[in-house]
């Protein structure tokens, strides 16, 4: 049983660190602040969650547990709202409002 | 707003005995009065920035958003490093201007950080629509993908489990 929640942890942990590779590799590659600004707050979030959720089985629980996915939800609520005021802070001119629209 | 003041008092201070792993300190009694401290101060800021409304929420609604959320943040972080992976990029980045029937206020600023965590969309600020309807203006990372569509369901869920009502400003 327990070689089996150690191999859980391995696995989340791993895809976990592969998502942060990714978002990484997304801020290096990608073309503008925007894109990398997607790039940063949606693979590093399913990164980080992956991650919280492979240390789950090794926690105490309840408390430490808890105590984890307290710290991916106020991960996820400050990469959302970094995400969208850096968005506004580097977005060009107001766009022409007709529908859809390429910088 | 006596007993929205206790119950997010209550709820912060669980937090904080949460995130202190308290009883691990030397002084408990000091431990104590600041987490007090810091639950009062964070009640008073929640009330002023988010002033209780009277409104009911359906639950059935609301778990399905939160379901939706949790698998479209999957979604996304695989959209994104499949992006950054592939060996030539495949991008369409620009502009989308989302009709939003949302009110302005934290109804609004829900909807903005939900949607920045749903694939290929980043809110970028407000301004109205060609038509002057209120809207918001998202960054795409492809305008090929259906992003408007997604939108719309994100927003027709959220109205439901919250009940706003649509504006017309």
């Amino acid at each position: 049983m327990s070689l089996a929640l150690s191999l859980f942890t391995i696995v989340c942990v791993s895809l976990g660190a592969v998502f942060f590779l990714a978002g990484t590799l997304g801020l290096l590659r990608f073309p503008d602040t925007l894109t990398r600004l997607h790039a940063l707050t949606k693979a590093d979030n399913l990164g980080l969650g992956l991650v919280v959720l492979g240390l789950l089985p090794q926690v105490d629980w309840p408390l430490g547990a808890l105590k984890l996915i307290a710290v991916w939800l106020l991960a996820l609520l400050a990469g959302a709202t970094v995400g969208q005021v850096l968005g506004s802070a580097v977005r060009p001119p107001p766009v022409s409002g007709a529908g859809e629209s390429t910088p | 707003m006596t007993a929205s003041a206790l119950v997010r008092g209550t709820a912060f201070f669980g937090c904080w005995l949460l995130l202190t792993h308290f009883g691990t300190g030397a002084d408990l009694a000091a431990d104590l009065l600041v987490g007090l401290a810091s639950a009062a101060a964070a009640t008073w800021v929640s009330l002023r920035l988010l002033p209780s409304a009277p409104g009911r929420v359906r639950y059935g609604a609301l778990g399905r958003l939160l379901w939706r959320f949790l698998w479209q943040s999957i979604v996304a972080g695989i959209d994104v490093a499949r992006r950054a992976f592939a060996p030539r990029l495949s991008l369409q980045p620009g502009y989308l201007v989302f009709p939003v029937r949302i009110p302005p206020g934290p109804g609004r600023a829900l909807f903005g950080a939900f949607t920045s965590l749903v694939p290929g969309t980043l809110p970028v600020g407000s301004g109205p629509t060609a038509g002057g309807r209120a809207a918001l203006v998202y960054h795409c990372l492809d305008l090929r993908q259906p992003v408007a569509a997604g939108l719309a369901r994100d927003q027709a869920l959220m109205i439901e489990a919250y009940g706003e009502d649509e504006t017309d400003d």
